[in-house]
Formats: structure tokens, sequence, C-alpha cells
């Protein structure tokens, strides 16, 4: 069967480059985390320090409204990257800018993480933890009524605004913490795997509603998961990131419509694709490592234009 | 469809909470049941006059003794003081208890040490600082505030300190990510998180406050309140007086588990959803 890939015009490349680096409302330059630890556990009976380099000089750029999805095997440093610009883990190496302000001094609001679980605080109503961020914030009761009413009505859980947290179901969780994050009205949504702990179908629920959701609210949003389909289904670029490499393997620009579908058949193999393509991250004696580099350039780009004629 | 299976899970809601407001009848016919065999009892070993009267009066005359001291209001203004000093004694343990205890989170190499003194001094027993609150205060009403105040006090630390260090660190991070910081974390987060371990150690605390506050009134001679009833019912042999303080100190603990903790733990539970395995 002839390639899927076909790789882009160098013209076109470039221009897509600087109108990203103009509107970037999250640009990583040369992103660095080592991980000290020690290994007291060898015959010299000495302390041996062990480095550990968990991201290497990684470039990245995403534009207001992109939805970026991150695969990856684990240990690739995806939870990393999120802890960094969580502004969780400030023990890195290398510049972030948040809509052109370095992190340091961005407002923490800006870059919102919505966790894998558990997460939400169970002593407050579904209501009171929507609220949370804006009650930080002192906005008056009237003001964060219509915020909440608005983002709750969004993840459609309006019945359950008096509810608890453990009565409610792991998809409904899910849905409170993104409105949650929502209210903030952050400039870029960081999800950490947060569908990776609900069954298969709450999953592909979730996976419309965030479509929807991100089609309303055109939010930038970056997603980590270790699902390569998930990541197809939803992102316009994804990356495979690989622990061989400390950081960006490959980028795979999916050039799917939307509103997408979900049952649009081009995701299935798009997915073996990008699976074909990342092969070696996910096999252990693989010495084919040698396609690393650490630039923000997408080597192939996938459209549904070039795969239907194939 | 998922609307549906939404309404039904939401009547349930409604449903269990209604459920529980409902007063149980026959629990209320058991516990009269126990109390009339109680009596029973109690009057038929009295008239097997085993004891003298003296040593043993008869439910009739405790009752009567009772209502006397409700009379001529010895028993109300003994309740009184005893709850003043209770509150007063128990307020300090709390205000100097958490603050401690946050003091021992925020500095961590205190928190250790201080830990471990203030498990072994959780377990002391109360009646043992007695002596030393008369020598270094005195027989007066500050002597059995100290009492109170150091049976109780290392519970409240104890509990504060490790409820605030169990906290999920998730919590905090999610926190922190949505702007908490400094007060607004605690006031928001760091409290109401450590509240079901708060909780269960405010209950252990009141409790021993509870049996310091009884055995200082009596060793420490206060003027007035529960314990010094018992004082003048043993000099005078009094006995229906002692049983009658004796049953009042019996009623109000009864009342501080049962409405006051348990109400509070209840909540605490059904918000968190603690109490799920139990229900069913």
């Amino acid at each position: 069967m002839a390639t899927f890939i076909v790789c882009i015009l160098a013209s076109i490349e470039v221009q897509r480059t600087t109108n990203l680096e103009e509107k970037a409302v999250l640009k990583l330059n040369n992103i660095s985390k080592v991980y000290h630890g020690s290994n007291s556990n060898n015959n010299s009976g000495f302390q041996v320090l062990i480095e550990n380099i968990v991201l290497d000089n990684l470039n990245l750029q995403i534009k207001q409204g992109e939805f970026i999805t991150i695969v990856g095997p684990s240990g690739c440093g995806k939870s990393t990257l999120l802890n960094i610009l969580a502004g969780i883990d400030t023990s890195y190496r290398g510049e972030i800018f948040v809509d052109g302000r370095p992190i340091s001094e961005s407002i923490i609001t800006d870059h919102i993480v919505i966790f894998q679980e558990g997460a939400l605080f169970p002593w407050l109503t579904v209501y009171e933890n929507i609220e949370f961020g804006l009650k930080i914030a002192n906005l008056s009761r009237d003001k964060r009524r219509e915020i909440v009413m608005h983002y709750i009505d969004m993840v459609q859980l309006t019945n359950f605004a008096h509810a608890f947290v453990h009565q409610l179901s792991g998809g409904m969780k899910q849905r409170v913490a993104i409105a949650r994050a929502l209210v903030l009205n952050p400039k870029i949504l960081l999800m950490d795997e947060p569908f990776a702990a609900l069954d298969v179908q709450t999953r592909r629920v979730l996976y419309d509603q965030l479509l929807q959701i991100h089609q309303k609210t055109k939010k930038t949003i970056l997603f980590v998961t270790h699902n390569i389909n998930e990541a197809v289904a939803l992102g316009d670029r994804v990356i495979v990131m690989s622990p061989k490499v400390a950081g960006i393997k490959k980028e795979f620009v999916i050039e799917l419509p939307r509103p997408r579908q979900l049952d649009y058949p081009l995701i299935n193999s798009i997915t073996k694709e990008i699976i074909e393509e990342s092969r070696d991250l996910y096999l252990s004696n693989s010495s084919s490592a040698n396609n690393s580099n650490n630039s923000t350039r997408p080597e192939h780009v996938l459209t549904a234009a070039t795969i239907s004629t194939n | 469809m998922q609307d549906t299976t939404q309404n039904s899970q939401q009547q349930s809601f409604k449903r269990s909470a209604s459920a529980k407001k409902r007063i149980d009848f026959n629990d209320i016919a058991n516990i009269a049941l126990f109390i009339a065999v109680f009596v029973g009892i109690w009057q038929f070993v009295f008239l097997l006059e085993i004891w003298p009267k003296v040593s043993m009066p008869s439910p009739a005359m405790v009752a009567g003794s009772f209502v006397g001291l409700l009379r001529d209001l010895t028993l109300i203004t003994s309740i009184g003081m005893t709850m003043y000093r209770l509150v007063i004694g128990f307020g300090i343990s709390i205000a100097i208890g958490v603050v401690s205890g946050l003091a021992m989170v925020k500095f961590p190499g205190f928190g250790k040490t201080m830990s471990s003194f203030a498990v072994g001094l959780q377990s002391f027993p109360s009646v043992a600082w007695i002596p030393f609150a008369i020598l270094l205060i005195g027989l007066n009403d500050f002597g059995i505030l100290f009492v109170v105040v150091m049976s109780s006090i290392f519970s409240v630390m104890m509990s504060t300190y490790s409820g605030i260090g169990n906290i999920p660190p998730i919590y905090i991070r999610a926190a922190r990510n949505m702007g908490a910081k400094g007060f607004s974390l605690f006031r928001h987060v760091m409290i109401p998180a450590a509240t079901p371990s708060l909780l269960v150690g405010l209950k252990q605390a009141w409790s021993f406050a509870w049996h310091a506050l009884i055995g200082a009134e009596i060793l420490i001679a206060a003027s007035i309140g529960l314990g010094h009833i018992l004082l003048i019912g043993r000099e005078f042999q009094l006995m229906d007086q002692i049983i009658t303080s004796m049953i009042t100190i019996f009623a109000i603990g009864l009342l501080f588990d049962r409405v006051v903790f348990s109400k509070l733990e209840d909540r605490v539970r059904d918000r968190w959803g603690l109490n799920q395995g139990i229900e069913h």
C-alpha cells in the first residue's frame, strides 16, 4: 500500500512557522529538565549521583485556538512538561512564554491544568467546585453565579449543581473539572490524561463534549495522553515524544475538518500510520531512533485530501 | 437517555436525605425499655436492703434529690459553671492547639520533635497534672483550666498536624493552579481538607477535657460545679446527690457526643461520601 505520508513543500512550511510565531499563545524555547537521583544500592558503598535527562532542548509553539495532543510511552517526559507549563515545577532550563510574557510573570490562571482524576474538592458541591477559582479571585456573588451557571450548563451538569463529588460518575467528575478550569477563562488548558481512568463509552461521550467545547470556546488546549487514537481524533497537531531523545521525536499535523466526528474513517488509518512511524519508541531493543531532531517543524503532514487519493 | 439516568440518580439523593431525617420509633421504644429494666433492677436491689439507705438510695430518692437540686438552683448553676469552664478550657486548647499544629507543619524539624512529645503527653493521665497545677497555680479556677487545657491540647495539636500533613498533594496543586495562595489556600483548601481528621481530634480532645474537668473539680475543690457536688456528696454521705450529679455528667457527655459531634461528623461524612459502606 502506498504511504499515507506526504511531505509538505518547504515554502508552505516556512509560512506556517512565521504564522505560528506571530500568534503563539504558548512558546517554549530550549526547555531542558534533568532529574538528579542518587543510587546507594551499588557494591562500592558510595552514593552515586544519577543524572536523568527527561527533556533536552525542547522547542514548541502553540498558536491561539490550537488543539495540541502529546503522546508518548510512559517515561517520555509528558507529565514533566505539563508540570513545568502549569507552574508547578520551576526547576528547568529554558524559556517559556505565555501570551508573550515569561511564565513566571504570567497570571497563574492563564494556564489551568485538568488532572487525570481526584483533583475535585470533596468538601464542596459541584457548583462550589466550579466556583472555587472565582471565589479565590474575589468576584462578586452575582458575577460568580452568572459565570458558573454558564459553564455548568455547557458541561450539562445543571441538574447536579448541588450534588457532592462522591455522588458523581467518573465522567461527570471530569466534566466538573473541565468547567472548573473554563470559568477562569484561561489562555491555555493543560489536560493531563484527563480521560485515562474512564471506560471506553464514557470516554467517547467526553471526546464529543470536549470537541464541542473547543468549538464553542476556541480555547487553546494542550492534551497529554498515551492513546494515539485519542490524540488523532482530537488534535490539530499530534506531538510524539520519546524517552530516547528526551523530547519531541516527531510531529504530525492532522488536517481533518472541524467540527470533528469521532467515527471519521481516516482517524483510524492516521493512527495506524503514526504507530508505524513511531514503532521504535515502543520496542525496547530498537536501534533506529536516529530520526531524532528537536525542531518544531512538522515532518509529516497528514491531510484528508492526500490520504483519500491513495 | 443520559437525562433520565441523571434524574433518577438525583431523586435517589433526595430520598436518602429524607430517609435519614425520619425519627425511628423502634429505637425510642428500645431505649425506654432499657431504662425501665435498669431502674427496675435498681429498685429490686434497693428492696433487698443489702446496703444501708445512705449507700444505696432508691431511684425515687435520687429523683427527689434531682428535683431538690433543681429547685434550689444548685444543679443549674453547677451545670452552668462546669460548662463555662469547659468552654473556656476547650476553647483555649483549640486555639493554641491549632496554632501550634500549624507551626509544626510550617517548621518540619519542630514538627517532628514536637509530635513525639505530644504523643507521649496525649496519653498522659489528666489527673496526674492536678498536684502540679495545685502547687504551681493554686486551688482556683485557673488551676482547673490548666488541667483541662493540658489534657486536651495535644490531641488538637496532633490532629491539626497530621490532618494538614495528610492532605492529598493534588488538592494543593490544583488550588495553587487556580490562583489560591497564602491565607486563601489555608482558608479554602487546607482547613476544609483537614476537617475529617480535625474532627476526630476535636472529639477526642473534648472527651479528654471532660474527664480532666470533672477530676479537677473534685480534687482542686472548686466552690461550684458538678464535680463539687460529687465532693460534697462524699463528705456528707449524700449518695442521692452523688448519683444525681453522675447522671447529669453522663447526660451531658451523651448530649455532646450524640448531638454535637455526631451531627458534625454526619455532615462531613455526607459531604465527603465516607459513609456509603455503612448505609447499604
